[in-house]
């Protein structure tokens, strides 16, 4: 349950910058692994090129993310604004792709060894074996889960992104800004997709392929609704929990399927997920 | 006794060297008087570029240095590289484009089984010689096909033989659990480990699988805990088997761990972290990319000096080095086939390479029937300090 939890706890992080940009600005975006894997990237380049240590490289990698995601927002998103909503889909798809490649080229397409941020040693309480470097992964989590709670909750900027995700149009008539909001929207989701990505990459080493993960985080974000934030994060750890269960109740090769079954059966009974609420439509 | 499936496989692998026999008699496509023309063919992108790109570089700085000697009989070598973007309908086109359109004379890849398998078709009916210098699907060499060689790598037949009399040397409790990858590439590997426990006998197989992509195996390490296995063989790609050396450390499991050839890299210690420490490997050759053998050394400082942007990467790695040492091999190859080159001398040549030493993999023997270079792998241990050796014994699997 515990390793469940810990790996859902990631999911819960990519879901939650995912479904942050659909709601905010309509786009599905496919290229958040890419920016997940180049947040990574970046913390390796501090350290073994730039000759930071954990905590400063930490800090360089989320900034630059979130300037990546400003010029994304800048350079293509806002020239794309008035486009039908599935050109800007596609063009995650290809900031994704050139993020990866490009990368690839640079760094090589060995693996990069990521520092975890405790100690691996294992601790025995109880008769239960509890490693610190995968507690950091859920701490980390669950940290970044109730900043982003506090901002939504007790920050006017914060009320002013939820207002406009909710009511763009609303938003505009009481004086919020479209444009600065889905740019802090563009910010503030790059940002997490690095941090996912840091929490992750010790685990699983660091490749130009590791934004595959954002698959899960696609899943968890449609179990919770695909447009609530709370139901992003219990999405994404209740993936985990039932990945970890089937795996170790049904057969480990048969995990993943298990899991998507689960997420098939949901969208079927609950188009809306989880946690969204069908919404009626006057026509 | 030679069963019937043995023998049709024989008569097999003869049919299709004898059917494709004409295809290269005096065939000097690509061949100049002052030059011969090589295509490299290998995944520069996609998830398979680790090998492509050590395929090209290994091969470049290979021509390179034999071009600067003064070249072979005469000629000197050009090369043009065709990325397969780790895709095999892009290494299909990327193959008829070197062949059709750059009329190359010899081609050096692909560099990956996804890409290579399907193409096996393609490349066997075109005549052209092609030489591989990683990828390890056995369909490639077996039934061999005249045109088609491979040095350096060991295949996954041959791997799974190696690992099982390994494993079953080590085992003193006669138990060993094979812990591998859902795809093709575990199931083939762990089959074929199993296969061979199973012919030398006495030995208790439990089997645990897992995706690729997955991060967490504590319910197979679990399960493993309660066997009595005190040999755990791990046959997957590099990502996930670090996962599962450091949470089967982390977890306490009392057994000797043994990765694929797919865990011999020089950066995996270091990916895994200081639970990597006394794990083994199978290993491909006897020589690191990190030695002190005397051509080791000469060909890492040749390639840092040559390709700095892949030496910061912590590169020379595996793949540079049995890329290197197959555009050695097939240099080798076209200086035996003389001045009056042709498909078919290549060829011919090649064929009578014997126990051929680059100094910087194992070495290569090929003949009228063989096609597989090198049939033999050693074990690999990494140290407390996460350095790694090679163990002096070599294993075979003829």
């Amino acid at each position: 349950m515990l390793s469940g939890a810990i790996a859902g706890s990631v999911y819960a992080l990519i879901a939650v910058g995912l479904v942050l940009i659909h709601n905010g600005t309509g786009v599905v975006n496919f290229g958040f692994g890419d920016q997940l894997m180049a947040g990574v990237y970046i913390l390796v380049f501090a350290q073994q090129f730039l000759g930071l240590s954990l905590p400063p490289a930490i800090l360089v990698a989320v900034i630059v993310s979130g300037l990546i995601g400003l010029a994304i927002q800048y350079l293509v998103m806002t020239p794309l604004r008035n486009r039908p909503v599935l050109i800007p889909i596609v063009a995650t798809i290809a900031i994704g792709a050139a993020l990866r490649e490009g990368i690839r080229a640079f760094m090589g397409p060995n693996p990069w060894p990521v520092p975890f941020l405790l100690s691996t040693s294992p601790y025995r309480i109880a008769g239960i074996s509890i490693v610190p470097s995968d507690l950091a992964i859920l701490g980390t989590a669950i940290v970044v889960m109730l900043c982003l709670y506090a901002f939504f909750e007790f920050t006017k900027y914060g009320q002013a992104i939820l207002a406009a995700c909710a009511n763009p149009t609303g938003a505009l008539i009481v004086g919020i800004p479209a444009g600065a909001t889905t740019t802090s929207i563009w910010v503030l989701s790059s940002m997490l997709a690095a941090i996912a990505g840091i929490v992750i990459a010790p685990l699983t080493s660091l490749t130009p392929d590791i934004g595959l993960i954002a698959i899960k985080g696609f899943a968890a974000a449609v179990l919770g609704g695909f447009a609530s934030l709370p139901g992003a994060v219990v999405g994404g750890i209740l993936l985990g929990i039932i990945e970890a269960l089937s795996g170790y109740y049904v057969s480990s090769a048969m995990k993943d399927i298990v899991s998507y079954a689960v997420l098939v059966a949901v969208i079927i009974l609950l188009p809306s997920g989880l946690f969204n609420r069908a919404t009626a439509r006057k026509v | 006794m030679v069963t019937r499936r043995e023998i049709l496989k024989v008569a097999g692998g003869a049919m299709v060297l004898v059917a494709t026999k004409s295809a290269y008699a005096a065939d000097a496509t690509g061949v100049t008087d002052d030059k011969i023309k090589i295509g490299i063919l290998g995944d520069l992108t996609g998830h398979a570029a680790h090998w492509g790109s050590g395929n090209l570089a290994g091969g470049t700085l290979a021509f390179e240095e034999i071009n600067a000697a003064g070249g072979i009989n005469g000629r000197k070598l050009e090369w043009i590289s065709v990325d397969s973007e780790s895709s095999a309908p892009k290494g299909i086109a990327g193959f008829k484009r070197l062949v059709d359109q750059e009329k190359v004379f010899a081609i050096f890849g692909p560099t990956s089984s996804a890409v290579g398998v399907p193409l096996l078709k393609t490349m066997a009916s075109s005549g052209v010689p092609i030489f591989v210098p990683t990828f390890s699907s056995p369909l490639i060499t077996n039934p061999p096909v005249k045109n088609i060689f491979r040095s350096g790598t060991l295949n996954d037949a041959d791997q799974g033989r190696i690992i099982a009399d390994y494993v079953a040397s080590i085992s003193k409790k006669r138990s060993i659990a094979l812990m591998r990858q859902s795809d093709e590439y575990g199931k083939n590997g762990a089959t074929n480990v199993g296969n061979r426990l199973k012919e030398i006998g006495n030995v208790k197989i439990s089997e645990e699988q897992f995706n690729a992509s997955d991060t967490d195996f504590t319910s197979q390490l679990l399960r493993i805990r309660e066997s009595d296995a005190d040999v755990m063989v791990v046959y997957g790609y590099p990502a996930p088997s670090a996962i599962v050396m450091r949470q089967a450390k982390q977890l306490g499991l009392p057994v000797q761990i043994v990765g694929s050839t797919a865990t011999a890299s020089r950066t995996y210690a270091a990916t895994v972290g200081k639970e990597a420490a006394g794990t083994r490997s199978m290993t491909t050759t006897k020589y690191l990319p990190e030695g002190d053998d005397a051509e080791i050394v000469k060909f890492r400082k040749a390639f840092e000096a040559r390709f700095p942007e892949l030496a910061r990467q912590t590169r020379p790695e595996a793949t540079d080095q049995l890329a290197y040492h197959g555009a050695k091999t097939l240099i080798e190859g076209l200086k035996r086939a003389g001045r009056d080159l042709t498909r078919e001398k290549l060829i011919s040549s090649l064929e009578g390479l014997k126990d051929f030493e680059t100094g910087i993999a194992s070495a290569t023997t090929f003949g009228p029937d063989r096609r597989e270079g090198n049939r033999s792998g050693y074990v690999l241990e990494i140290k407390d300090d996460l350095s790694r050796i090679v163990l002096p014994k070599a294993y075979s699997a003829i």
